[in-house]
């Protein structure tokens, strides 16, 4: 049975590494965190092939039962980190990593490669109702709030 | 019905100045100008008990007047509070040493037969020395207190000073009444702290600083030796105790000065231990009492606020060391060659001071020194080991403390007065303006001087004929030499305690030889009269000639104002360079510059027994008889010296000659004369120099002393700061160093982290590659 199933392992292992290194030279060499994070989602689903190569290899189904672990967690991990992405534009209104380096040393410079271009300054029109009833008194937070999304 | 024994009055003397002392303590910023009445309620409350005292003593010593050959009935009084420690198996005496002999109460000895219990009993005694010293101390300890509400008055200081001086009066009675000589060691040492505290009682002048810290250090020598002493003791007796105690099961345990080892001829070991823990106590007492070569502390004293001067360092605590020897007169009996040490000692600082005193010009320190030489005195006195030494040394400490107290108190007067100036050249003719000080001053002078019939005069007596007795043993009768050869020193012959020793022992031994007390006895008497001419050159320096008085002095015409002094503490008071010409004195000299009544009514009060104790004491030989009954001097090596009492009129015309002759100098080269003027020390020469520097005593100690010191703890300083520091500072950089190395991988880019990551992940991989375990 293993001698049968051999090619077929090589195979699937040969995909799961191409997905994986894939998705680490995608988050090695990508700033746009939905992109680095699209590439670590395709690091583990290289991984997921090889536990069901394995699995189908040895007939055994706690392979396939850990991918569907996997399966499920990652789509946890997805909401969870797209949250964390939202946020990280909603503060700076990009989605580049760069702009998170506030965690180096206090005395060594700021990494720019090149500068960003400019965030568009004009704040989006949303559609507004007609104001209607009593003004309500002004938010104290109002200054901290950004002006966009 | 309150407890009114004996027992309860003799812890009232420590208790109430100890009270005193702490209210004070507590309740000093509320009392402000009152903060001397709890402290002087406290002293002056012992010392109406310990006059009690007295006169309950007295009556239990049996009369002088008896049949002739009954001799005097030890009278003790314990007193035991309650036992500080207690051990079952507290040590194993070497065999053949006294405490070998000590019986083993049957339940405390249990398995091993020769392991001794031992235990520290805090127990008062009550003795005819005791209530001597008792009395001694509380009643010139108050007088000093009244003194000190017009000394003081105005210092910040006020209530710290008095709670001091309360708290020394507390020391000194316990260590004069403790039972055990591990208690005579804490109140020594604590005598010692309060020394300490009152001479730097104005701290933030450097020389009174550094005075108390000398006085502290030097005292730290003697103290060392009392501490030897003890344990040495302990090894040697298995007990510290002065009295003999009956264990729980009824044995009787002999105290090292019990009545019980007392009856005993072999009871106390002589040769090389013996000697060797008498000269250890006499070391502690030449630390305490200001000897040679230990004297260096007591002249930089007289930094501190007189009063305190007057009370610790003339009158009573440098006469620990007296007391301390009296009390363990049986040690020294079986001693003779310790005996002989510490007259050796007494008699050649007696002279050395004085010699000194003949050229100082501070007021306070000729008396300071004069001090010296009197407690010198009374060590040579000790030394002869007779009953009438003893007698005699004790005699003189209490004339002495009458009369020095008379006299500090007389200089602070002065110095009060002169607005902190005690330069003798710098004031004179002063009985014009302060009479009453002038008065009890020369009363006081003529009784150091020892001029009949004042005081000195009586105690110094005694003193010579004590020494005279050994130097002609012949003249006497001739019952010394048997009663020092008498007892057999069995701890000696056995040898346990080192041949080497006892070969020193015994050469110190040979120095008891009629010739050397002969020398004694003279250089005794050339203090005699060197005594008598330092005192009337200060006399005449100070009370005559043209009146003068510095420019800092502040008289008051008359009115008794006092509000002047403000707050500015004497001490500090400024000095001036220049006083009054002579001529220009006239018109400003109505001003009395008199001191107020709580400073003058002590000196009335110290004058009169100045002037009549020694008469009164000599004349009815009560203290003589009365100490005979101490149960030290009860032993048979002491009592049997016994002599009758006499009055030895050849010894009291060379006294009195030798006086008369310091004197008649004294008013050659001062009486009338401005005290900057011609003087007889000009004569001295070079003895002039090394009289002026103290025989280079301090010089010598700063260079084998204090130099080599000073340079270890360069040395020391040194290797702290470079060798020590600098390891611990290595440490801490290292990892500040380390640090600076990988700081720079902290970029913040999060590629450059996953990097990293990725590239640890792949080091173990190879590592697990290449280093697989072969299986």
């Amino acid at each position: 049975m293993n001698g049968a199933n051999l090619p077929l392992l090589q195979n699937a292992l040969t995909v799961g590494a191409i997905l994986f290194s894939l998705g680490l030279v995608g988050i090695l060499t990508r700033r746009n965190l939905i992109v680095m994070f699209l590439s670590a989602e395709m690091m583990l689903q290289g991984i997921a092939v090889s536990l069901v190569a394995w699995s189908r290899y040895h007939g055994d189904w706690g392979g396939h039962v850990l991918v569907i672990f996997i399966l499920t967690v990652a789509a946890c991990e997805a909401a969870v980190a797209l949250v964390f992405v939202l946020q990280a534009f909603a503060r700076t209104g990009r989605l580049d990593s760069a702009a998170w380096q506030s965690l180096r040393e206090a005395t060594i410079a700021r990494t720019v490669d090149h500068e960003l271009p400019a965030v568009d300054t004009v704040p989006p029109r949303f559609p507004t109702l007609t104001r209607a009833g009593v003004l309500p008194p002004a938010d104290e937070d109002e200054p901290l709030q950004r002006d966009h999304v | 019905m309150p407890d009114l024994s004996p027992a309860t009055l003799l812890v009232l003397v420590p208790l109430l100045p100890l009270v005193g002392a702490i209210l004070t303590v507590l309740l000093g910023r509320v009392l402000g100008e009152r903060a001397h009445l709890p402290a002087m309620a406290g002293i002056a409350g012992a010392a109406a008990v310990a006059i009690v005292l007295l006169a309950a003593t007295a009556r239990s010593v049996s009369p002088a007047h008896g049949p002739h050959a009954e001799p005097v009935r030890p009278v003790e009084m314990i007193s035991t509070l309650w036992q500080w420690a207690s051990f079952d198996a507290a040590y194993a005496p070497p065999a053949g040493s006294p405490a070998a002999d000590m019986p083993v109460s049957p339940q405390a000895a249990g398995a091993h037969a020769d392991v001794r219990p031992f235990s520290i009993p805090v127990a008062l005694r009550l003795d005819p020395l005791t209530a001597t010293m008792l009395t001694i101390i509380t009643c010139v300890g108050l007088l000093v207190a009244v003194y000190s509400t017009g000394y003081m008055h105005g210092d910040p200081g006020y209530p710290r000073f008095f709670a001091l001086v309360a708290m020394f009066v507390f020391s000194m009675s316990m260590l004069v009444a403790s039972s055990n000589f591990l208690l005579v060691y804490v109140f020594w040492e604590a005598v010692g702290a309060c020394s300490y505290l009152l001479i730097g009682f104005w701290f933030t002048k450097p020389e009174a600083a550094r005075a108390a810290k000398k006085a502290f250090l030097v005292n730290r020598v003697g103290d060392f030796g009392l501490a030897i002493a003890v344990f040495l003791l302990w090894m040697t007796y298995g007990t510290l105790d002065f009295h003999d105690s009956v264990s729980p099961d009824g044995v009787i345990m002999p105290g090292i000065l019990g009545q019980t080892r007392l009856a005993d001829a072999a009871g106390y070991a002589g040769g090389a231990v013996g000697t060797a823990i008498c000269l250890l106590l006499l070391l502690a007492a030449c630390g305490k009492s200001a000897q040679l070569p230990l004297h260096v502390w007591l002249p930089d004293a007289m930094e501190g606020p007189t009063p305190a001067s007057a009370l610790i360092h003339a009158a009573t605590m440098v006469t620990a060391g007296i007391y301390l020897i009296t009390r363990s007169a049986p040690l020294f009996a079986g001693c003779p060659g310790a005996l002989v040490v510490v007259s050796i000692v007494g008699a050649t600082t007696a002279l050395v001071a004085a010699l000194i005193g003949t050229v100082q010009n501070d007021l306070k320190r000729v008396l300071a020194y004069s001090t010296i030489s009197q407690l010198g005195y009374m060590f040579a006195s000790l030394g002869t080991g007779t009953l009438l030494g003893f007698t005699a040394a004790i005699f003189h400490l209490l004339t002495h403390a009458c009369f020095k107290a008379l006299l500090f108190l007389g200089a602070g007067s002065v110095m009060h007065a002169m607005g902190g100036v005690i330069d003798m050249r710098r004031f004179g003719g002063l009985r014009r303006v302060m009479p009453v000080t002038a008065a009890t001053f020369v009363v006081g002078a003529t009784a150091l001087a020892g001029v009949a019939p004042f005081a000195g005069f009586f105690s110094k007596d005694e003193i010579l004929a004590a020494l005279h007795a050994k130097a002609w043993p012949a003249a006497h009768g001739g019952h010394h030499a048997a009663a020092a050869a008498e007892g057999s020193f069995r701890f000696a012959s056995t040898g346990t305690a080192g041949g080497a020793g006892h070969g020193a022992a015994v050469g110190l031994d040979a120095l008891d030889h009629p010739a050397t007390w002969q020398l004694l006895f003279w250089m005794s008497l050339v203090t005699a009269g060197l005594t008598a001419f330092y005192t009337f050159r200060a006399v005449f320096m100070t009370f005559t000639g043209p009146t003068r008085v510095p420019e800092g002095a502040h008289g008051h015409g008359g009115h008794g104002g006092h509000d002047e002094h403000g707050d500015h503490a004497h001490g500090h008071a400024a000095v001036h360079g220049h006083h009054h010409p002579a001529g220009a004195d006239d018109h400003g000299l109505a001003a009395s510059y008199e001191s107020p009544a709580s400073m003058t009514v002590p000196l009335v009060i110290l004058a009169v027994p100045s002037a009549v104790v020694g008469w009164l004491l000599f004349s009815t030989n009560w203290l003589g008889h009365f100490l005979s009954a101490t149960p030290s001097l009860t032993a048979p090596a002491v009592a049997a010296t016994a002599t009758p009492h006499a009055f030895h009129m050849d010894l009291a015309v060379q006294g009195t000659l030798a006086a008369a002759i310091g004197i008649v100098l004294a008013a050659i080269g001062h009486l009338g004369r401005r005290s900057d003027g011609p003087q007889l020390e000009r004569y001295l020469g070079p003895l002039r120099t090394l009289f002026a520097e103290k025989f280079y005593f301090d010089q010598v100690y700063a260079a084998l002393i204090v130099r080599p010191l000073e340079g270890l703890a360069f040395l020391a300083a040194f290797v702290d700061r470079t060798v020590v520091d600098g390891f611990v500072d290595a440490v801490a950089a290292a990892p500040v160093a380390l640090g600076s190395l990988v700081r720079r991988s902290q970029s913040g880019i999060l590629q450059r982290y996953a990097l990293a990551g990725v590239l640890g992940v792949l080091a173990i991989v190879v590592v697990l590659l290449a280093w697989q375990p072969r299986s």
